[in-house]
């Protein structure tokens, strides 16, 4: 589902980010990104969402290979993704219903399917009846399920959280992963990005570790032996 | 295409919306747009009513022949005989020094004035009208030298010469209020474009994360064309208000220069086809100002 193949990016600055990077990740498969502060894990998912172009070495989301994409296919393919930024990128001049329902508009669904969607998005993360709230008016916590509401509103096949339990408690932490774990069990490729250690060893996943923009351990898994 | 239609309408409502939520910038926006319109528009309705008066007199000029003070009445109408009898005038008609007062005093209402000259200033005339072979500006001209020659004829004033200057003067008008069309509509897409410039600096982040989750180019290009549109519409609607209210300023200096040329016409009134042409040239102005101003601003704001 998602291949990174000698995956390099080097910032305009000259900072290099990540360095010849491999791995690869089944459809269905759920795995957490770890790492410390400025490893790449935010880099890492710029260039899965083509926010970010590599600097060397071939990238293939959902079989398409970001070579051949061009600026007018990029649309179509973060349609696909669902992303929790790790700073949320909500709009703050806006309510809540209407940045959970972004991702639904620009795709032209109806109004009413969008109110079903969003109304049974914000159940699930714990802000039932906050649709017209704006952002502004609530916690740093709630901000980030508002986020992760707008990730999953479209059913993506793909879903990648960055820290997305940075600013909730260990119950919340606990609910929020529990959230991704049961769209994983539906078929949902997820990469989890984090320092919480706890949650990785409660739920059991593969880890992907960088360290200074290279993978350092975990069980990541050769592209070239896979197929 | 319900859904496309769906779309279109969401995308104008919220446009609508965000003319609300910054109504005085978004009016000011209109005024000068409506303002900007409507320069070139009064000199267009000035110059089609000055039109209207110039028609009446084309192809049937005036030959205004005024026969010498020093004359006796007797001696004027000879020459009224000679001047009828010529091949090439078709009709004449001679006014009486009395007859010209009257006239005048009708057309200028300056009776009082003239009364105190104690006597009549003006001298006995013939109005000529020459056959369609001499209509022309070249053989009046020859038949103007023919008979200035006649004793007892003061001057003649051919009305054709104030055609052709009216003419000339309507020509040049028609070319400035052109010429000034295409420089304020050059002007309005400077203005437009630079308002949707600031609208789109406005919604940087809006844009940037819109990008994010899968919004195309033209979805995001989509509510700012609207706004150009709205804009180009407004502006025009208010244009043809304010041309309302300019017609009815200008009318009487265009009635009054009606009389003098004894025509009845009044303000030139845009016809419907016109009106919307105003406001069609708005809008269409304002969507491809939008257009260009977003292809060129749009391309900078990248998701990060
Ligand atoms: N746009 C950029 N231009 C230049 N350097 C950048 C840019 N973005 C990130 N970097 C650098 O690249 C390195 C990796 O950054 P990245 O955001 O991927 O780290 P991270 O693993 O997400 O860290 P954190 O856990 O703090 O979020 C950092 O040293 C950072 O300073
Ligand atoms: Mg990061």
């Amino acid at each position: 589902m998602i291949t990174l193949d000698h995956v390099s990016k080097i910032y305009q600055n000259g900072h290099q980010a990540l360095n010849d990077v491999s791995f690869n990740m089944a459809a269905g498969e759920m795995a957490f990104l770890l790492g410390h502060s400025g490893a790449g894990k935010s880099t890492l998912f710029k260039l899965i969402t083509a926010i970010e172009k590599p600097t060397s070495g071939r990238i293939t989301v959902d079989g398409k290979s970001f070579d051949k994409l061009r600026d007018s296919q990029i649309p179509a393919l973060r349609q696909e993704i669902g992303v929790v930024f790790q700073d949320h990128k909500l709009l703050y001049d806006r309510t809540v219903f209407d940045n959970v329902a972004l991702p639904l508009i620009v795709i032209g669904m109806s109004h009413d399917e969008i109110k079903k969607r969003v109304r049974a998005a914000l159940g699930k993360v714990g802000l039932s009846g906050k649709e017209k709230v704006l952002p502004v008016a609530l916690s740093g916590g709630e901000q980030q399920r508002v986020g992760i509401a707008r990730a999953v509103i479209n059913r993506p096949n793909i879903l990648l959280a960055d820290e997305p339990t940075g600013n909730l408690d260990e119950s919340l932490s606990d609910e929020i992963l529990d959230i991704f774990a049961d769209f994983n069990r539906v078929g949902v490729t997820v990469l989890i990005a984090t320092h919480d250690l706890r949650q990785v060893e409660r739920l059991n996943k593969r880890t992907i570790e960088l360290s200074q923009g290279e993978i350092t351990g975990g069980e990541t898994i050769e592209p070239t032996k896979l197929s | 295409m319900r859904t496309y239609l769906n779309r279109h309408l969401q995308v104008l409502f919220a446009a609508i919306g965000t003319f609300a939520r910054t109504p005085f910038a978004s009016l000011a926006t209109i005024l000068i747009i409506a303002i900007t319109l409507v320069l070139p528009s009064i000199l267009y309705i000035t110059l089609k009513s000055g039109q209207q008066i110039a028609e009446g007199w084309q192809g049937r000029p005036q030959i205004s022949i005024f026969i010498d003070t020093e004359l006796g009445a007797q001696e004027a109408k000879l020459i009224f005989a000679e001047l009828s009898l010529h091949p090439a005038i078709e009709t004449a008609e001679f006014l009486t020094p009395q007859q010209a007062l009257e006239e005048f005093t009708a057309l200028s209402g300056m009776s009082y004035e003239l009364d105190f000259l104690g006597e009549n200033p003006l001298p006995a005339s013939i109005v000529a009208m020459p056959d369609q072979e001499n209509s022309e500006s070249d053989s009046l001209q020859a038949l103007k030298t023919e008979l200035e020659k006649i004793e007892g004829i003061e001057s003649i004033r051919l009305d054709l010469e104030w055609t052709d200057k009216f003419n000339s003067l309507l020509n040049t008008a028609e070319r400035t209020t052109y010429l000034l069309f295409a420089l304020l509509s050059a002007a309005l897409f400077l203005i437009v474009g630079n308002t949707i410039k600031l609208l789109i600096m406005n919604r940087r982040d809006e844009i940037e994360v819109t990008k994010l989750v899968g919004g195309s180019n033209a979805f995001v290009r989509r509510p700012f064309l609207y706004y150009g549109f709205l804009f180009g519409v407004c502006g025009g609607v208010c244009a043809l208000v304010l041309l309302y209210f300019s017609a009815i300023y200008i009318s009487p200096a265009l009635e009054n220069l009606a009389t003098l040329y004894q025509k009845e016409t009044l303000v030139y009134q845009l016809n419907w086809h016109e009106l919307l042409c105003i406001v069609a040239f708005g809008g269409a102005l304002g969507w491809i100002a939008a257009r260009l101003s977003v292809a060129r601003h749009l391309r900078h704001i990248k998701p990060r």
